[in-house]
């Protein structure tokens, strides 16, 4: 079979006829609308930052005040006398503890989850972080409160005992963390200088 | 209209659309595309649950079937004195169905259980009966401290022990050996017990004229510790043992009167031992031993409770 294969002809392409002076009005508009997307979006993202700060600031000042309620309670019961009383008085002091710690424990899930949640600009992260590792070592502070009223409820003092002498170590880890997230916070602010802890 | 008109307007929605799902996203670490981040979850702020109030537990019936006993002991005068005691048959047979408390840092509930106090309040009074002169506190306290000591001693693991003539079935067995820690009234019930049971009893009655003791518990004996602020009397023949708890000291009191005396064919239990006097048990532990020192209230406390506050970003709420 003898096939042909039909000639075709070249496509053309439209002839644009541009001047000299309108390739650099379209260069310049150009440059002009990268400029001006450029500017706004920093502006854009200088205004997401501010705004992600505050809201972490904010989601901290409601952890903090949720926690002086929490340390209000505990701290009255510290005070109050534990002289003199009957066994079921100290059964009574020692539920009224389990309260305090289960309020604490369900206080700091709480607001571990807010401030987790929250996106902060880079040079926050380590704030949060210290944040969070805070909020982390006073939920297993409470937890081991919870566990030393049961151990006590159970009788088992020397078990009680030991969970808090635990309690306490977690309770000084939270401090060391209170004291990161400062130190972090103000280099944050300070435009990224470490001071030495 | 021709294609040329279209493909700017094209190369315009696809560059928005990729700074809005490609740029922003990585800028502001969100996800890419069309992915949501998800609804934020529910969450309620916790609030604060009082806890419930324990159940209030009706005292023993007075009226009903009770144990009634006779005591017969030498006070401190050289006086021999007697006095009886009523426990409600119900109150000792509740603390015989009453498991063991395993942890000895927990046996002072036993000295100050509530249920038993009644009981002990009025035996103190009438052992010890309040003086006019507070000089004679002294001779009270002896009172109480000789009449607990005249109890006759025996041991756990002796059913003489138990006025059942059997070991209660809560006593902690170990092989032939039983270990049974008796509640004051128990003790006053079975009318004996060993170290431990005296010094429980003896805390819960001094507990009741209001003074501070603790238990002392050595590896192979208990006594009791009564605070002092000094105790040095000058008849004492030997240096007065106490031991400090909290930053108070405790003087060393024997709970049960091992010295015997023997008159002809006769032995009795004897010679009282006075405060601070660690020596006479003849117990090698007690004489050079540091106990571990049982508080009547235990009540466990956090060092550590103070929250630190933070401080609040700049341009925060």
């Amino acid at each position: 079979m003898d096939l042909k294969v039909p000639k075709l002809s070249k496509p053309k392409l439209p002839k644009v006829a541009i001047s000299r002076k309108q390739a650099l009005t379209a260069a310049g508009t150009a440059i002009f609308v990268v400029l001006i997307a450029l500017v706004g979006g920093m502006l854009l993202l200088d205004y997401t930052g501010d705004r992600q700060v505050a809201t972490f600031g904010s989601h901290v000042a409601a952890s903090e005040a949720d926690l002086s309620l929490v340390s209000g309670k505990a701290s009255s019961l510290m005070r109050s006398s534990s002289d003199d009383l009957s066994v079921a008085e100290c059964d009574a002091y020692m539920r009224e503890f389990a309260a305090v710690a289960d309020y604490g424990t369900r206080v700091t899930v709480y607001h571990r989850q807010i401030v987790g949640a929250d996106r902060v600009p880079e040079a926050y992260a380590g704030a949060q972080s210290a944040y969070i590792g805070a909020l982390d070592n006073l939920n297993r502070a409470f937890s081991l409160w919870s566990s030393a009223a049961a151990a006590y409820d159970a009788k088992a003092y020397t078990t009680a005992k030991e969970n808090l002498a635990r309690a306490d170590e977690a309770w000084r880890e939270y401090t060391a963390a209170i004291e990161d997230y400062d130190r972090e916070l103000r280099s944050a602010e300070e435009g990224g200088w470490i001071p030495p802890a | 209209m021709e294609w040329k008109d279209v493909v700017p307007v094209l190369a315009g929605g696809l560059v928005i659309l990729i700074v809005a799902l490609v740029v922003k996203p990585v800028f502001l670490g969100e996800p890419i595309g069309f992915l949501s981040p998800g609804p934020a979850p529910v969450l309620t702020l916790p609030v604060y649950v009082p806890p419930t109030p324990a159940p209030v537990v009706p005292p023993f019936p007075e009226g009903g079937a009770a144990y009634t006993r006779n005591f017969r002991w030498t006070a401190i005068d050289g006086g021999v004195q007697t006095t009886q005691v009523r426990v409600p048959e119900a109150l000792f047979l509740a603390h015989r169905a009453t498991p063991q408390v395993a942890d000895p840092l927990a046996w002072g509930r036993y000295a100050i259980a509530d249920a038993d106090r009644p009981i002990l309040e009025d035996l103190a009074r009438r052992v010890a009966p309040p003086a006019g002169n507070p000089e004679e506190d002294y001779f009270r306290l002896m009172d109480l401290i000789f009449f607990v000591q005249q109890i006759p001693y025996e041991l756990d693991s002796s059913t003489d022990s138990y006025i059942e003539g059997a070991i209660p079935r809560y006593a902690v067995r170990q092989g032939e050996e039983a270990g049974y820690s008796k509640s004051p009234v128990e003790m006053l019930v079975d009318g004996r017990g060993d170290c431990e049971d005296a010094a429980i009893l003896m805390a819960g009655l001094l507990d009741a004229l209001g003074y501070d003791t603790v238990l002392l518990r050595y590896p192979e004996h208990m006594a009791l510790g009564i605070r002092m602020n000094e105790f040095n009397p000058y008849y004492a023949k030997y240096p007065p043992k106490y031991f400090t708890y909290e930053g108070k000291h405790y003087y060393y009191v024997e709970g049960t009167d091992y010295t015997t005396i023997s008159t002809g064919n006769s032995t009795f239990w004897g010679k009282p031992f006075a405060i601070g006097d660690a020596e006479g048990t003849g117990i090698p532990g007690v004489k050079s031993g540091t106990p571990e020192i049982i508080p009547l209230r235990y009540i466990p406390t956090p060092n550590e409770y103070r929250i630190r506050p933070a401080r609040l970003p700049a341009g925060g709420a």
